[in-house]
């Protein structure tokens, strides 16, 4: 069985030789988030293990020779803006914060992670595959190791729920295209910016409500009524519960998830055998009273249950933490040696990130790879690999590298 | 004119030019008179009956009415005041037509407009910065019509959202500081005042959360959390700041706290005490965090195995007292 490697010092050097030659190559290309001299940033540097906090820039030149000279592992700035960003958090005086949304395959839950999530016990040595348990079912330590992969799939279901999130702060929230910045996170989701003078300064309180309406916290549907609105354009919510049950009619499975619900099977043959009618309805007003045996108790169970998949799966914790710092555009990701991006929303449907958030050119290496599984990287695929001696390029290295999957080879 | 914060009452008091000192004068004592009366209504929760006094009088009593309060120094006296001040307002605001409610709105910038049928459009912002405050269901932004920036609404819902706002508008003006000497006539009143205040405000002080740990009266979300620490298992950031806050506003110690963290599993010593003392307020802003309330531990999904006590509480920490007080009942009866 493999083992999830641990960087040697020489590793760590070999990958903060490329990331040092990719700021020294790109940081005039860098972009300072907005207000940068109202921000705090912070770094996690490749040497200790420790945070580095409460830096301030004024000017764009000594930031990018910062990362020049630093050659910092992450980069992250404060969503919050303050008047001394520097000083401790009780005195840097908060003016203000974008609104950030996180989304995170980590949260998602996908198949695949059974195949590709790796975790391992530092106590008694046990490993197993997907999410990473509480703690080691076999000595009980909470003591992990993980490492969780970038996988196709995985990031795929995170951009869908980030395409929802987008209609919900275009449609509900009223935002325009220019005050919403998409970016690949540079490891296993997306975020979103908004920069709107509009929420700067609407505190904890109301962010947490955005969250809710997001995510349907405290939905309540007797303040939805869709039996006497209830098409599927309706705006808001309205439209989204209908659309939910719309969808949920459409199901493969019907007649086994409404019996998963507790429906009766009296009313699973009513609307299984009617399940035409019910859809052409949605053409005039729904199908709230057109089956016999079918009430509006019936509809609602229904709505409950897959108005789900309609919320948008965001991180809770980020979007109300006002002070919260964030990885910095432009800059590469610790634990992968990819780009954070921005994705214009035009092409958020054709983005990659295994193409498009790339930051090393074609040097070759080779390395030790204990496990991988297989991935395409710029168009050439690679993997599965166990246990064997590979020349790939760099940016390969440095990924397999940086999740533990791999050693370098002396 | 009528709406004390409006700009043409604002200008219409600072036109006359008076000063502070100015309430000496004879004159002035219809004035002081209202003042102090609006005061005492608040304390009371009563309001006089009698004829309307002249307008005048009515606006001008206003800010002297705030002065008092705020010379009362005391938070409880002040929310009081400010509530019960808003309350008349609302008042009216539910007798005017939606041009005046959309001009009163407008005063304090809010971004709203006239819909047909007496409905209104008002921005999810303005809508928030103010019904963050209600508790009911129907104030959930995912429980209304949200659409382009927009939420629908009532006219009752915007004159009781401007409630809210003119509540917090008089707050603001409640606790800015005042550096004044307060002339001989308004001490005494003030003075006055503060005797009735402390024998009304017993009555509406806060009730003491027992002394000794029970946790048997811990609300199920408290449960869960707690019984993860002892079990050694992960909790997230957010869950170990509950479970902290939580047991520090109950009454333990910060070392109690500690110790059970430490005890149960590998959370790192020095961390823990730093994270725990920050929390109690030992370290750095000083301040000692609240434990977060229902529906914040509902964003988060923390709240599980809701019971039938939840569904009267709105706070962790209100089911804990409640609870306890539940179960020491029932074990003197037996
Ligand atoms: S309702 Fe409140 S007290 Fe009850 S479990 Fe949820 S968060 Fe805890
Ligand atoms: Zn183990
Ligand atoms: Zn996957």
């Amino acid at each position: 069985m493999s083992i999830i490697h641990s960087l040697t010092e020489k590793e760590k050097a070999f990958i903060k030789s490329y990331f040092a030659k990719y700021y020294k190559e790109n940081s005039s290309q860098i972009v300072p988030p907005k207000g940068m001299e109202e921000r705090e940033f912070g770094f996690s540097l490749f040497k200790e293990a420790v945070m580095v906090r409460h830096i301030g820039f004024r000017r764009v030149e000594e930031l990018r020779s910062f990362l020049v000279n630093k050659v910092p592992k992450d980069v992250y700035y404060s969503c919050a803006y303050y008047e001394r960003p520097t000083e401790e958090m009780e005195n840097k005086g908060w003016l203000g914060a974008d609104l950030i949304f996180d989304i995170d395959a980590d949260h998602i839950s996908t198949p695949c992670k059974k195949m590709h999530d790796l975790w391992i016990c530092k106590e008694c040595g046990q490993m197993g595959r997907g999410v990473e348990p509480n703690a080691c079912p076999v000595c009980g330590s909470t003591k992990l190791n993980s490492s969780s992969w970038p996988c196709e799939i995985c990031l795929e279901a995170a951009k869908r729920e980030m395409i929802k999130l987008v209609d919900f702060m275009m449609d509900d929230f009223g935002f325009s295209p220019d005050e919403l910045r998409i970016y690949f996170s540079g490891h296993r989701g997306y975020h979103l910016h908004v920069e709107s003078e509009v929420i700067k300064e609407i505190g904890q309180n109301e962010r947490k409500e955005i969250v809710d309406y997001l995510q349907a916290v405290g939905i309540d549907l007797k303040y939805h009524p869709f039996s006497q609105r209830g098409s599927l354009d309706e705006k808001g919510w309205g439209g989204r519960i209908a659309r939910a049950i719309y969808e949920f009619m459409l199901r493969p499975n019907l007649a086994q998830d409404l019996a998963r619900l507790g429906l009766n099977k009296k009313a699973i043959a009513n609307i299984t055998e009617n399940r035409d009618k019910i859809i052409e309805n949605w053409k005039e007003h729904g199908p709230w009273n057109i089956i016999r045996g079918v009430g509006f108790s019936t509809w609602e169970k229904i709505a409950y249950f897959s108005l789900k998949n309609q919320a948008a799966n965001i991180d809770s914790v980020v979007t109300t933490d006002i002070h919260r710092l964030i990885r910095m555009g432009g800059t590469l990701h610790g634990k992968t040696g990819f780009k954070k991006v921005e994705v214009p929303l035009m092409s958020i449907e054709s983005f990659n990130p295994f193409n498009d958030a790339v930051a090393f050119k074609e040097d070759y290496i080779t390395i030790y790879v204990l496990e991988s599984p297989k991935f395409v990287l710029k168009d050439e695929s690679y993997g599965p690999y166990k246990d064997c001696k590979v020349e790939v390029p760099v940016a390969v290295a440095i990924l397999l590298l940086s999740k533990g999957l791999a050693r370098l080879e002396d | 004119m009528k709406y004390p914060f409006s700009k043409e009452a604002t200008e219409y008091v600072k036109a006359l030019g008076f000063s502070i000192q100015d309430l000496e004068k004879e004159e002035f004592k219809p004035i002081l008179d209202r003042a102090e009366e609006r005061v005492k209504e608040a304390l009371l929760g009563k309001r006089e009956v009698r004829r309307p006094l002249r307008e005048e009088i009515e606006i001008l009593s206003f800010p002297v009415s705030i002065i008092m309060t705020s010379a009362m120094n005391n938070q409880v006296v002040k929310r009081r005041f400010a509530d019960f001040e808003a309350k008349r307002i609302t008042e009216w605001l539910k007798e005017e037509n939606c041009e005046n409610l959309i001009k009163v709105a407008k005063s304090f910038n809010w971004r709203i407009r006239a819909l047909r049928g007496e409905n209104f459009a008002l921005h999810f912002v303005d809508y928030l910065k103010n019904a963050v405050n209600f508790n009911e269901a129907k104030w959930k932004l995912v429980n209304r019509v949200l659409s382009n920036g927009e939420v629908r609404l009532s006219k009752n819902d915007v004159a009781r959202l401007l409630e809210e706002e003119v509540r917090k508008y008089i707050e603001n003006k409640l606790n800015v500081k005042l550096d004044i000497e307060l002339p001989e006539t308004l001490n005494e009143r003030v003075e006055k005042l503060t005797q009735i205040a402390s024998k009304e405000v017993k009555r509406f002080k806060l009730e003491e959360t027992p002394k000794e740990l029970n946790q048997e009266a811990f609300p199920p979300c408290i449960k869960n959390l707690y019984q993860s620490v002892t079990k050694g298992l992960r909790v997230s950031h957010i869950g170990r700041f509950t479970l902290t806050s939580f047991l520090l506003n109950i009454g333990l110690k910060p070392e109690e706290v500690i110790k059970l963290f430490t005890s149960s599993s590998d959370f790192n010593e020095r961390i823990t005490r730093y994270q725990v003392e920050h929390i109690a307020g030992a370290r750095g802003s000083k301040t000692r965090y609240t434990s977060p309330k229902c529906s914040t531990l509902q964003t988060h999904r923390l709240c599980v195995n809701k019971d039938e006590l939840c569904n009267k509480v709105r706070h962790p920490i209100t089911y804990y007292r409640i609870k306890y007080r539940m179960l020491r009942k029932g074990k003197s009866e037996k």
